[in-house]
């Protein structure tokens, strides 16, 4: 497939041909009927996924990536672990305040799944380094906190023709967009203008948690080739009152970074 | 004319001086109910980022949206962008 191409389900690279003992075991009850079947798990294992940032939601999509047994773990996280961090980002701990994230996180990761591969990118892509990650991986995973981030990691994986996950947050109200470059509306068709971003943005960790774990079995879904990816819309749970929301997203047909797919 | 509306997203508590309905004249269109909604908003409007989605389907944002007549019933949902980290 074109580096411009549509997006692969399956993973580009060709997985390993079976499951050892430990896997098989690790992974036992994540395999079967509703769930992943062996195949799908051995493209788990060869897949390569790009986290950034790891904090409230990133954090717990590269946990569940992790532990499914998401081979490449690649997580972005720059600065060190302050305090306020601690109502929401599940990788650290009291121990790792004034540590560098990227690198603790990645420790704690490997802790949880010793059967993959977790690297650690201790600051925030820019425009030429998000290219080349995403060059490299199957899927984004786009968490972190300002939209002019989200819309280069969205440009990233349009240009290599890999799905992006977008998990978003505010207060109690977690959203997320999945985007399959070429066949559905990309982030730059929903946000053709940059929204406003607000720095010190109000949450409660434990929607974080959801939506990045909503994130994660996204991934895992698209990876693995199972169950119906949510391609092209938008999930909105407003847990201040209890309602989810799912809407299908329109493509620009104009769209700069997607328009000539 | 009755219409539904729901508030989501960023700064979702200014939903809450917002009626779950919104009475509007026959033949009223998104653009007249997105100025209602403003209307009844009361110290702030809606962000022109703001998605615009009438009955599931996507049309726009606030600043830029394919206005069309609205339809007995329908349900206007309006999506604050939200990011975070
Ligand atoms: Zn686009």
């Amino acid at each position: 497939m074109s580096r411009h191409g549509h997006s692969r389900t399956p993973p580009r690279r060709p997985g390993p041909l079976q499951l050892s003992p430990a896997e098989r075991e690790r992974y036992d009850r994540q395999l079967g009927p509703g769930v992943l079947s062996e195949e799908g798990q051995l493209r788990l294992k060869g897949a390569s996924a790009l986290v950034t940032r790891v904090g409230g939601m990133g954090g717990p999509a590269a946990q569940m990536l992790a532990m499914a047994g998401v081979g490449n773990v690649i997580i972005a996280h720059g600065g060190e672990m302050i305090s306020p961090d601690l109502n929401r980002q599940v990788l650290g701990s009291e121990n790792v305040l004034g540590q560098p994230r990227a690198t603790e996180f990645a420790a704690y990761l490997r802790t949880m799944n010793r059967m993959i591969n977790v690297e650690a990118i201790d600051h925030e892509p820019d425009d030429a380094e998000a290219f080349e990650l995403a060059r490299r991986c199957d899927i984004i995973l786009s968490c972190p906190p300002t939209f002019a981030e989200r819309l280069r990691l969205n440009r990233s994986a349009v240009a290599a023709g890999i799905p992006l996950i977008d998990a978003a947050q505010w207060g109690m109200t977690g959203t997320l967009i999945v985007v399959r470059p070429g066949q559905t509306a990309c982030l730059q068709c929903v946000y053709p203008n940059e929204p406003p971003f607000e720095e010190l943005f109000p949450v409660v960790g434990a929607i974080s948690c959801a939506t990045g774990a909503l994130a994660a079995l996204e991934a895992i879904k698209i990876l693995s080739g199972t169950g119906k990816p949510l391609f092209g819309r938008l999930l909105t749970y407003d847990g201040f009152v209890g309602r989810p929301s799912v809407v299908e997203l329109k493509r620009n047909p104009n769209c700069p970074v997607c328009g000539h797919i | 004319m009755k219409i539904r509306i729901t508030y989501l997203g960023r700064r979702y508590q200014h939903a809450e001086v917002l009626p779950e309905q919104l009475n509007l004249a026959d033949g009223a269109t998104i653009a007249d109910a997105v100025d209602e909604v403003n209307a009844l908003l009361h110290d702030t409007t809606l962000p022109g980022s703001c998605l615009v989605t009438v009955s599931g389907e996507h049309v726009g944002s606030v600043d830029r949206f394919t206005d069309r007549a609205l339809r007995e019933g329908e349900e206007l949902v309006l999506i604050a962008p939200v990011a975070g980290g």
